[in-house]
């Protein structure tokens, strides 16, 4: 939790503190305070029974602040809180109380309303309210213009000062002209006015969303930012819901350092993927885990609900959760309710999109002289368009494909509460018509969060979520290499231009050399693929104080994830008028139930040594369901998939089951001395039903230390210097998603066929490993926070080495028996790269300009591998008939992997090493042979072949980085913000298809080079059948890019005009996202991605584009 | 009290949670080896599992075929586009790394396992004695099938013949012998003479009789030259052809109508269904538009097509002839000679016309059956085996005429060509006739490739002066493809490599 969800509100019984208010100036004043009184009682009527001894200040006026609703303010400084009294009263009213325990401590106290202020007798404490208004008054309000009580308002230099009322008004006598009046209040920045002689100073006071004194979640609780030894990133909910994302994973895009997200593609409803510190494995999954308010693997609510993202990222961080805590772990909290006036607010935005940029293909003239030309080189004397003049422009394909797309975004929340129930409820409704025709995606979900204070002891809360969303997906990656295949955006680049969308009939038009693929536009339009998803996602807790400082916290969880997928491919296509249309419908049910049960016990020993323990048991469970039918010979194509039955060609039905349990033991402990030295050590012991016989069970540890350098004596007097913190931390985490039932030894009912009839057989599947165990990730980092200024400058650094070891890989086996793999524990990959991180307050005064700035060097690389090196490709094959990616050690995982090209044959070259080619072709390099034992030499052999295959490029970037810049000026505030990825490679396998000059599909300008015996001085080849669909450096390409992510102006109403309407907050904006991207890369997009896997990376083929997008919105508080 | 009465609570409450907890895994809908053989039904399963990857596209589906059909002098590259791997094996320039070799390699030994897991896991089961050696006898003749074409392809190899359950225990063996894997081959052949049934219900082929397994047996011993028991065994099909079901068919085109399905001249015959195609690539063939027309109205590949002078060393006259090449087809609706199609070759017919109702546009999935064996095979396996024996006898004589005798049906129309082969030949002219006979009445059905090696022709057929499809770099190294080279990394005691690569 962070603390700007402990905002007061208008109505000051209302106001709300958790934890503590501090503030740091001439004085410090703490807020500790729980409010258990209802509204309107003032405690300066109630009456006290206190019978102790020996205990504590601190622990009376904590037993007074149970019995009322008094506030205490306080300092440190001023007296000795600790110290012991004895306290005897009945019936005795607060000023009796106080003047008994603080007698002979040079302490005196005032009483407004519900606020008691101890402080020096010396200090002259004066509150508006008592006193008549002569010096300088004024109203403090938060960014929105909700006044601010609570507020210390100072002089400078002196000890004089006061704290504002309910409605944000405070004044002060005794004012000298030249004064600065410092104003501070907990969560926000301070301001520090110059009086310059007026009467009247009014302040708006700024959310921090920075600073040490922060408090971040951590797994199974929260904690001081000053007093975390690992690593953790946040961000904030002003930046997850600064331009209309889909999710938060989106959102948090260049916000956090060591954190990579890379969008798939930019069809509407697709998630992006997520690497913090790399990809740490293989075969597992490298997605990091996300925990939603507690709920480890829960589903991430719609981001406009979320108050803040912490990002765990060190071992120290992370190794609470375990075996899961090896990709990183994503915490999730959600907003929630504050007491106090019920606070409503619209936020909409409605956004324009467009593809950043075409393809330039050749026209219908153009098209027909390659064909042309194809032909004849080919042999042919006839050619298929003989009069190629007449085709013209022809039709260009993708302005008959790419719409302007639109994308609206509401969310309505509701909050508020009273001190004992407190609630934030939410609806959103996300909807986003894709800039491809027929692609939309629609997101309607609402959150629901309730806290109940039962009594002092026992509080309960229930979190509800659920979502429903609603995708008309495109087929953009393309399937085999048959008619039925095709994807819309490959279609569109490929199609012959020579044709139009419809002929003379009303049918479709399909290719009219080559195969009869559709167009891209029947493609869109005709074929469906429907997908609805529910999410429900509740998880109750109940926390009870079982003693003093030891509270129990228990939650019970339960998602339900349901999903129908139906596709229904018409007789209109050529794949559905094969078999007289094909329907299908598929359905998806999981469960997950989760038990969290731990015990916190914090304890400050003496002044010096303070400690807090938390242990814990969690059990979860999964479920998942899944069955399929299909059909094909429809009666009509209007039943879509909607009346299978109405169909006569049966196919066999699939179903199946998955099912896993974990149980947990958790445990960490927190030491801190003096504030100097901070040590953590966590623990987790995991079991889980995934892994073998033989290793059920395994134990998770991490320890950490941290040193406040700022804090010892010598750095004590360094104005400059706000905070200074190093940390070093070491730990092993893991990774358990491999999937179920991997360890087991299993045949697999198969089919096979008898008399044209399908009969059952079955087959061995897999071998069985007992052994199999948990991948883990040993990670050491070594991290720096600097605060310079008071901390208008903050800088973090960090170093990590992660090395995965016991990596689940599917080990070669000798094929000779029968299975080609055996999931075990060999091999091993590193991560290891520095992240840094700098926020700084560039202006602070009327225009303020704050920048963000982030920027990550990972490095990835296989240490070793069983088998040796693994080839493999990923697109279907009629694309590329060579393997595109390797897995070699030594090497970064998914390594491009091809021939060199080197030019174009010309006449009179020598052909021997690549017999067979003819000028015109492409020209491979000879860099390598055999020796006598078979083995690769390196040294040319005068053959180029399947040898000479080296590795051609590197999909990951050699760094990432974000930078943000907010800049605001009386009521304008201007948001820019950059984010960009340099030196990763792309292969294009678009280009690959296109540009290969031997299909029969249309190509992009270069074809106009193409290799002639009159243009020679080229590097694009003839066009010939000839020409291979190999990997070749010729379709490597540079993916670096930078990218102008979010350029937005907003424009907030403020005075009389929001009283009129009864508003309290009224922004309007304009933005614009992903304005300008600059990059040498060809294709649509740099960031897509063919196929998502830790072993696919940076491979564009037909992929959906990412939009450029213009958006107005609008925030409006009530 | 109070805090007593909460901590037991607690206390209780976390007993509870653990209680809960198991961590051992019952997955349903998978199928656990231990517990699998319990019935007859599993028997039967387990023996299907071999047809499973056999009817694959890595085997007869597409990848063994046309490796085959490459290699040979009877077939080429058509569309110069297609894959590398193909290419490489028509002209003998594949390496280690060939996808087709690396592709092939590990579906036979998937095929053996699954065979080896029935032969292992049958006799545990309690069901009737005769139809569980029955069954172990089919499944040892999916194993033999396997292991003769791969050493046929390899050469040495490890004969696994055994369910292996824990793989590393054999990951250090060596190769075995040619001399022994025949000797294996042959146990389990013989097993097949002696418990497998002369016919199944309903005609079915693509399960081992009697007599595929004597077939199998005659085929094996005239690769191993051993003609008096290749004849012997051959004979033994033909005298009992009526028992078992054989005979040849009226129109020879008839054994390429898909629709057909089961006929009398199939001994052993791979079962393709279209419209019931598995996982892929279960089940999945595509020979049919691998031989189609490019841009026509079939829709096919043009990636294998015949050999350039293959065409004219057929007699015109040749009813054959006619069936197996295709010299035009329609293109959008208009029927072209082959010299206007994509790409100008004479193409094969055997499998892209009739592909059956449930075969896909282009042919894919496709109903053929693919032959392991057909009676004509035997018939002439029969007169070559005698031939090489001795000198032709009658026998011979009447096996290669009735072969004949068939092709002389034009359609329905009674022709005279090819007349019966008149007694009186020598060994040696007998010899080339029954060969000639084999190339035409087998053409591009993969036979020829084993022909060629086995008669050591290569040289002849590839570099000499009447070549269809000269390779001037065709070595006699060439009659063994290359062993994976990952394979070979994974255990270097099958080294040496096959010489020449």
């Amino acid at each position: 939790m962070k603390k700007n969800q402990f905002f007061p509100r208008k109505r000051w019984w209302y106001f709300v503190s958790k934890l503590l208010l501090c503030m740091k100036l001439t004085i410090f004043l703490f807020v500790i305070s729980i409010f258990a009184a209802t509204a309107n009682s003032y405690s300066q009527q109630s009456r006290f029974n206190l019978h102790y001894e020996n205990v504590t200040i601190k622990e009376v006026l904590n037993e007074i602040k149970s019995q009322s609703n008094l506030q205490f303010f306080y300092s440190n400084d001023d007296f000795d809180i600790n110290r012991k009294v004895n306290v005897r009263v009945s019936d005795a009213s607060i000023e009796d109380v106080l003047n008994q325990i603080l007698r002979e401590m040079g302490v005196s106290y005032k009483i407004s309303d519900n606020v008691v202020i101890i402080s020096r007798s010396d200090v002259k404490w004066s509150f508006g309210k008592n006193q008549q208004s002569f010096g300088v008054k004024g109203k403090v309000t938060d960014e929105n213009g909700v006044p601010l009580p609570g507020v210390t308002v100072v002089v400078k230099g002196t000890v004089r000062g006061t704290i504002t009322e309910v409605n944000g008004h405070y004044s002060l006598p005794d004012i000298k002209a030249n004064d600065i009046l410092v104003f501070s209040f907990v969560g926000m920045r301070s301001r520090e006015i110059e009086v310059l002689g007026k009467t009247s100073v009014d302040v708006v006071l700024e959310e921090e969303t920075v600073g040490i004194e922060e408090v971040v979640a951590i797994g199974y609780g929260t904690m001081k930012k000053s007093d975390l030894t690992g690593s953790v990133a946040s961000v904030s909910a002003t930046d997850l819901a600064a331009y209309p994302a889909l999710g938060a994973t989106q959102a948090i895009q260049g916000r956090a350092s060591g954190v990579m997200v890379t969008s798939k593609n930019g069809e509407p409803g697709t998630e992006p993927r997520v690497r913090i510190r790399g990809g740490t494995s293989i075969n597992a999954s490298s997605d990091p885990l996300y925990v939603v308010d507690g709920f480890a693997g829960g589903t991430v609510p719609a981001p406009e609900d979320i108050q803040s993202i912490e990002i765990l990222k060190d071992a120290s961080a992370t190794a609470i959760y375990g075996s899961r805590g090896a990709n990183g772990v994503v915490l999730v909290t959600t907003k929630s309710g504050i007491a106090g006036k019920t606070r409503v607010e619209l936020n909409t935005s409605y956004s324009v999109q467009e593809i950043g940029k075409t393809l330039d293909m050749l026209n219908g003239q153009e098209f027909a002289e390659l064909m042309n030309d194809m032909y004849v080189n080919d042999g042919l004397t006839t050619v298929p368009y003989p009069d190629p003049q007449q085709y013209g422009k022809g039709t260009d394909w993708q302005d008959e494909i790419f719409r302007t797309g639109i994308l609206q975004n509401y969310q309505l929340s509701v909050s508020g509460g009273k001190e004992n129930i407190k609630f934030y409820t939410s609806a959103n409704y996300y909807g986003n018509k894709g800039s491809i025709i027929n692609s939309d995606f629609n997101r309607i979900s609402g959150l629901t969060n309730l806290d109940i204070s039962v009594n002092d002891h026992i509080k309960l809360g229930t979190k509800m979520n659920f979502i429903r969303t609603t995708r008309d997906g495109l087929r953009t990656q393309e399937a085999s290499g048959s008619t039925t295949g095709t994807g819309v955006i490959m279609a569109a680049l490929k199609f012959e231009p020579v044709q139009g969308i419809y002929n003379e009939d009303g049918s479709y038009t399909r290719h009219k050399i080559g195969d009869p693929h559709d167009n891209p536009v029947a493609i869109a339009k005709e074929r469906e693929d429907n997908t609805v998803a529910d999410v429900f996602q509740g998880n109750s807790y109940a926390e009870i104080d079982l003693l003093k400082n030891l509270i129990f916290r228990s939650t019970f969880g339960v998602q339900i994830y349901n999903s129908r997928n139906g596709q229904y491919v018409p007789k209109t296509l050529t794949g559905g008028e094969i078999y007289g249309g094909i329907g299908s419908i598929s359905s998806n049910k999981n469960t997950v139930l989760l038990n969290e049960n731990y015990l916190t016990y914090n304890k400050e020993l003496n002044e010096l040594n303070k400690l807090s323990l938390m242990a814990g048991y969690s059990y979860q469970s999964y479920r998942s369901e899944y069955w399929n039918a299909s059909n094909r010979n429809f009666i009509s194509d209007s039943f879509s998939f909607w009346n299978l039955g109405g169909g006569s060609n049966y196919q066999s039905a699939s179903s199946s089951l998955t099912e896993w349990e974990l149980a947990s033991f958790y445990g960490r402990f927190n030491y801190n001395f003096a504030n100097k030295y901070l040590l953590t050590f966590t623990g987790r012991y995991d079991g889980s039903s995934r892994f073998g016989a033989n290793n059920k069970w395994a134990f998770f540890p991490s320890g950490a230390l941290a040193w406040n350098v700022k804090e010892e004596s010598f750095l004590k007097d360094v104005s400059e210097l706000s905070h200074m913190k190093v940390r070093v931390s070491y730990g092993l985490t893991g990774n358990t998603e491999i999937g179920s039932y991997k360890s087991l030894a299993l045949f697999t009912p198969s089919t096979t066929i008898q008399d044209g009839s399908t009969v059952n057989a079955v087959i061995p599947y897999t071998v069985a490993n007992d052994n199999l165990t948990w991948e883990s990730t040993a990670q050491s980092d070594f991290g720096i926070d600097i605060g310079l200024f008071d901390e208008r400058l903050i800088f973090t650094a960090d170093y990590y080495y992660k090395k995965t070891s016991d990596l689940l890989y599917n080990v070669p086996l000798p094929e000779y028996s029968g299975f080609s793999t055996s999931l075990q524990n060999i091999g091993s990959v590193e991560n290891k790269g520095w992240e840094f991180a700098l926020t700084t307050v560039n202006s602070n005064t009327a225009i303020k300009w704050n920048t963000n700035f982030n920027i990550s060097f990972n490095r990835n690389k296989i240490l070793k591998l069983a088998g040796g090196d693994v080839l493999y490709m990923t697109v279907p094959g009629h694309i590329n008939s060579t393997y595109s990616q390797i897995l070699r050690e030594g090497e970064v995982v998914g390594a491009f992997y091809g021939w060199v090209t080197d030019g174009i044959y010309q006449q009179g070259d020598d052909f021997s090493a690549e017999a067979g080619k003819v000028p015109g072709n492409i020209k491979y390099r000879d860099v390598n042979g055999r020796d006598t034992n078979g083995k690769l030499d390196g040294k040319p052999d005068g053959v180029v072949n399947s040898d000479d295959r080296i590795i051609i490029g590197n999909p990951h970037p050699d760094f990432i980085f974000g930078f943000n810049n907010e800049f605001s000026y009386k009521n304008f505030d201007l948001n820019i913000f950059f984010q960009g990825s340099v030196g990763n490679d792309m292969l294009n396998y678009t280009r690959l298809e296109l540009d290969r000059l031997a299909g029969y599909n249309n190509a992009t300008k270069d074809a106009l080079r193409r290799w002639t015996p009159t243009n020679t001085d080229t590097d694009v080849p003839m066009a010939s059948g000839a020409n291979k669909a190999e990997v070749s450096t010729r379709w490597v390409e540079d993916g670096s890019y930078i990218r102008l992510k979010n350029l937005s102006l907003g424009y907030n109403v403020q005075g009389n005009i929001l009283k009129r309407c009864h508003l309290s907050k009224f922004r309007v904006y304009v933005s614009a996202q992903n304005l300008i991207t600059i990059t040498k890369y060809t294709g649509y997009d740099p960031e897509v991605s063919y196929s998502d896997s830790n072993t696919n990376v940076g491979l564009d083929y037909g992929s959906y584009p990412n939009v450029k997008s213009l958006t107005i919105g609008v925030n409006i508080g009530l | 009290m109070e805090k007593i009465k909460k901590i037991s609570i607690l206390g209780l409450f976390l007993n509870f949670m653990l209680a809960c907890t198991n961590l051992d895994e019952e997955p349903l809908g998978l199928l656990a080896p231990q517990s699998f053989f319990k019935t007859q039904s599993d028997a039967e399963a387990a023996v299907m599992g071999g047809y499973s990857w056999l009817a694959s596209e890595y085997l007869y589906g597409r990848k063994l075929l046309v490796t085959l059909q490459y290699a040979s002098d009877m077939c080429d590259i058509g569309d110069i586009g297609t894959a590398s791997r193909r290419i490489e094996i028509n002209n003998f320039t594949a390496n280690s790394n060939n996808e087709m070799v690396s592709n092939m390699w590990p579906i036979f030994y998937q095929v053996i396992s699954a065979a080896n897991a029935a032969i292992s896991g049958i006799p545990g089961i309690d069901m009737n004695e005769d139809y569980k050696n029955q069954l172990i006898a089919e499944a040892k003749m999916i194993r033999a099938l396997c292991y003769f074409y791969m050493v046929r392809l390899w050469g040495d190899i490890p004969y696994i013949g055994e369910f292996i359950t824990d793989p590393n225990a054999i990951k250090d063996i060596t190769k075995t012998p040619v001399s022994e894997i025949y000797e294996f081959i042959i146990a389990d052949c013989e097993d097949g003479v002696k418990y497998l049934p002369d016919t199944y219900p309903k005609g079915i082929r693509s399960r081992p009789t009697k007599g595929s397994a004597k077939t199998m047996l005659a085929s094996v011993y005239l690769t191993l030259k051993d003609y008096t028991k290749a004849a012997q065994y051959a004979e033994d099909v033909i005298n009992n052809a009526s028992a078992y079901g054989y005979d040849l068919m009226g129109d020879y085109q008839d054994l390429w109508k898909a629709d057909l399905g089961n006929h009398k001249e199939q001994i052993w015959a791979v079962d393709f269904k279209g419209s019931l195609q598995g996982n892929y690539p279960q089940q999945v063939d595509f020979m049919a538009p691998m031989t189609g027309v490019r841009d026509a109205d079939m829709q096919g590949w043009s990636a294998l097509v015949a050999s350039p002078g293959v065409y004219d060393s057929f007699d015109d006259r040749d009813y054959r002839k006619k069936v197996s090449f295709l010299t035009e087809t329609s293109i959008k609706g208009v029927l072209v000679p082959y010299t206007q199609f994509r790409w100008p070759r004479i193409h094969i017919a055997k499998w892209c016309l009739y592909p059956g109702s449930s075969a896909t546009k282009d042919g894919t999935l496709s109903d053929h059956n693919y032959n392991i064996y057909r009676y004509a095979e035997v018939l002439l396996i029969a007169a070559e085996a005698i031939n090489e024996a001795g000198a032709p006898n009658a026998k011979a004589y009447e096996y290669i005429n009735k072969v004949r005798a068939r092709a002389r049906n034009f359609g329905g129309t009674q022709t005279n060509f090819p007349d019966d082969l008149q007694s009186g030949m020598s060994q040696s002219e007998f010899r080339a006739a029954v060969r000639e006979e084999r190339r035409v009445e087998l053409a591009f059905e993969w036979k020829r490739w084993f022909d060629i090696k086995r008669w050591d022709i290569g040289t002849e057929v590839f570099t000499g002066p009447n070549s269809y499809e000269p390779h001037p770099n065709f070595q006699k190294s060439h009659y063994l493809l290359p062993l994976p080279q990952d394979e070979l990394d994974r255990n270097p005691n099958l080294l040496p490599q096959n010489p020449g690569y």
